[in-house]
């Protein structure tokens, strides 16, 4: 999206590195992230996405040798700072994992989770309000409106990551990070969540792991091409597929190598 | 003797193993395809070695003692002696032959005795020849009869079923017999005393039983309010939950702490350094409870005023509670750890703190596992003896101050048990009674327990 004709920046890396004990993981990323954008990670299995992705929300912390160094900047914010607090932060931005992961509750728990935490709302009224906004977002709401007190594992697989996706957006973040979210998925399960990102990408800024490049291509107006730990190529979706300048890049598309 | 022959069968059964996989690898070395390894020829032989020693040692031992008591008796057949007289004239003659005879010695019994040495020793080497020679004839014929396609794996296989099963049915049998034994002498014991007594009955008092001559009738009125389960029932629950108060809160939060904040090397010491908690003999804990604990809290009660005996519920339930802390502790660990990281991922990338998780979503996904391992605790609460028997002494007060010292199942089992009692006497069957209590409640809390973890275990597949 452009403001004035100028590209809007969410998110500017500098310099990062990742580690993971003495093994280093990342190397010298610089990535700008368009806001209200979505952006495709590619790039063949091990090479980091999953890692820079939890850098983004610093769930990295969870992992006890995980180290990360460089500059994280969202809203003039350098995230690694210590002055950040990652409660804030996680509220601003949401993650959706690769497999769903609804919490063992029932459906209005699992949404109405971030918004008691984050003491969003002040009332019964209120929160009813953000559970049913948050499943319409997600296109869940009609399926799941008269079993809201059941428990959300007893979703399908599709439902099940459509209520993750609610349950992330039920905070309102500005960005959401998803790790090959349709990978757990059938084709039209996957249709749906597709089409789903289209239209959150209205209200957030999107970045997503995948591994299809029929996906990326889809949904993803910039993509960004990890290889071995480091990012190769990165620019709008269009150009990457259509003229890559690496040959790196060329080939992983096209499927020479993987 | 017997054990040089049953040595003897041993090194044979190796012997035929030996041979038997030596001649697998002749076969084999004619270019010839084996149905089954090498190893299997060896177990098969060593196997035709076992059965029959088996059955050999199993005949005799049923049928040498009627054997050669038959023998011994016939000399004295037509003399108009009784089956009983018969009887012990024979147990006579076996206590002479080993020497532990003491009374008088006649000339009769004393040629029994010589007889029946002389029958002893002739089967016992019958018996060597006997197995010796069937053995190494089976084991031979097995030995010639195997070849490249003879199919050894398969009695093997079955061989080790057959083992195994027996090995299962005994313990299985065992406990069946043990529960039937419970059970008939509890349905004795309630034969004289009224089941609405025994449950309801709040006096217990079974050294009064104790006075009866056995020379009397058994007279059912004698027992009343004798044995009212009531103050040990009470005692017992009371205890447990002193214990459980203990030890659920000290154990669930250490095991909260090791699953989710202790880091991986903290871990490793902390969680053996716990379980070995477990490992401490219960007499010791006994003795810790009686002469350290329980006189403390004397000193400290009579400080403040307060009666304090030196038996206390108090004294024996604290150091009971710190028995079972590694178990509670031990096991909600393992239940803590086994939910899945995705759900705390999930919890922390919505911003959660740790607290907030935990209390959120990691206790209320394992709370079905950890309710299990608090019964598990509870059932290990009723069925312990030792730390009551020492430290909260062995009147049955009916009390709720546990500051008092009152008594449990377990320690009134050991209260009837000890020092002289007669099988069938009331007093004796009260004690199976408890004890058939104690297992139908424990039972039922194992029961529960196991149900609930299984549910659980189901659930995170
Ligand atoms: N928890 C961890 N501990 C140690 N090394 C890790 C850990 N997580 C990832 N790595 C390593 O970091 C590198 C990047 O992993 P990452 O999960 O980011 O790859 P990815 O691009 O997401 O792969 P995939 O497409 O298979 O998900 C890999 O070499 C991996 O072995
Ligand atoms: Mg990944």
């Amino acid at each position: 999206m452009k403001k004035n004709g100028v590209k809007m920046i969410k998110i500017n890396s500098k310099n990062v590195d990742v580690f993971y004990g003495k093994k280093q993981a990342l190397f010298n990323i610089n990535l700008d992230i368009e806001e209200n954008q979505v952006t495709a990670l590619i790039g063949p299995s091990g090479c980091g996405k999953s890692t820079f992705l939890r850098c983004l929300n610093r769930m990295n912390d969870v992992i006890d040798i995980c180290r990360v160094k460089g500059q994280i900047i969202i809203n003039d914010f350098d995230i690694n700072d210590k002055s950040c607090d990652v409660v804030r932060l996680r509220e601003k931005i949401g993650m959706v994992f690769q497999k769903p992961n609804p919490f063992p509750k029932t459906i209005y728990e699992n949404i109405s989770y971030g918004p008691t935490i984050h003491g969003m709302a002040q009332s019964k009224n209120e929160m009813d309000e953000i559970v049913e906004t948050s499943l319409k977002k997600a296109a869940l709401w009609e399926e799941v409106k008269d079993r809201l007190h059941e428990p959300g594992t007893g979703l399908s697989g599709g439902q099940q990551q459509r209520l993750c996706i609610a349950r992330a957006i039920s905070v309102k973040p500005e960005v959401i990070l998803m790790d090959e979210p349709c990978s757990a998925l059938d084709p039209i399960a996957t249709a749906q969540i597709e089409e789903l990102i289209d239209e959150l990408k209205k209200d957030h800024t999107i970045i997503i792991v995948t591994h299809s490049m029929a996906q990326a291509a889809r949904v993803s107006q910039n993509t960004g091409f990890f290889h071995l730990g480091e990012l190769i190529e990165h620019g709008s979706t269009d150009k990457i597929f259509k003229n890559p300048e690496n040959k790196k890049t060329q080939d992983y598309i096209t499927g020479r190598f993987g | 003797m017997n054990l040089i022959l049953f040595i003897f069968i041993v090194l044979l059964g190796f012997t035929s193993y030996y041979f038997g996989r030596k001649k697998a690898y002749t076969i084999q070395s004619t270019n010839k395809r084996l149905t089954a390894l090498p190893q299997f020829y060896g177990y098969y032989l060593a196997i035709w070695c076992a059965i029959p020693a088996f059955i050999i040692f199993s005949l005799w031992a049923i049928f040498e003692p009627t054997i050669v008591k038959l023998l011994i008796l016939s000399d004295y057949s037509n003399q108009g002696y009784l089956d009983d007289e018969l009887n012990l004239i024979y147990e006579k003659t076996k206590a002479l032959s080993r020497g532990q005879f003491t009374g008088e010695i006649t000339p009769f019994i004393e040629a029994s005795a010589e007889k029946y040495l002389s029958l002893r020793s002739i089967a016992q080497s019958s018996k060597a020849v006997i197995v010796l020679s069937i053995i190494i004839a089976s084991v031979a014929y097995a030995y010639k009869k195997i070849s490249s396609n003879s199919r050894t794996r398969e009695p093997v296989e079955k061989f080790l079923k057959v083992v195994l099963f027996t090995a299962s049915l005994a313990a299985i049998l065992t406990t069946v017999g043990i529960v039937f034994s419970l059970i008939f002498q509890t349905i004795d014991f309630f034969k004289v005393i009224p089941l609405f007594d025994f449950v309801f009955g709040t006096h217990w008092y079974p050294a009064k039983a104790f006075v009866r001559d056995s020379s009397e009738a058994l007279d059912p009125t004698m027992y009343s309010d004798t044995f009212g389960a009531v103050p040990i029932f009470a005692g017992t629950f009371f205890i447990a939950f002193i214990a459980m108060c203990v030890a659920i809160p000290i154990g669930l939060m250490s095991g909260i702490y090791l699953a989710e904040y202790a880091s991986v090397k903290v871990r490793q010491y902390a969680k053996p350094l716990i379980e070995i908690l477990a490992g401490i003999p219960t007499v010791v804990y006994g003795f810790f409870a009686a002469l350290t604990v329980g006189p403390f809290l004397k000193e400290i009660g009579n400080s403040m005023g307060l009666d304090v005996s030196a038996e206390s519920a108090l004294a024996a339930g604290g150091v009971m509670g710190i028995m079972i802390i590694p178990f509670i502790s031990s096991l909600s660990d393992d239940v803590i750890t086994s939910v899945p990281q995705s759900l705390r991922d999930g919890s922390y990338a919505m911003g959660a703190t740790k607290s907030e998780t935990i209390k959120k979503v990691i206790f209320p996904a394992a709370l079905p596992g950890i309710v299990g391992s608090i019964l598990l605790g509870v059932s290990r609460a009723i069925g312990e003896t030792m730390i009551v028997v020492m430290a909260s002494g062995l009147a049955a007060n009916l009390t709720l101050n546990p500051l008092e010292s009152t008594s449990t199942i377990t320690a009134q089992i050991v209260v009837i048990l000890i020092g002289d009692q007669a099988f069938g006497d009331p007093k004796t069957q009260a004690a199976f009674a408890l004890g058939m209590s104690l297992f139908l409640v424990t039972l039922c809390l194992n029961i529960v327990a196991l149900r609930v973890v299984k549910k659980y275990r189901e659930k995170y597949e």
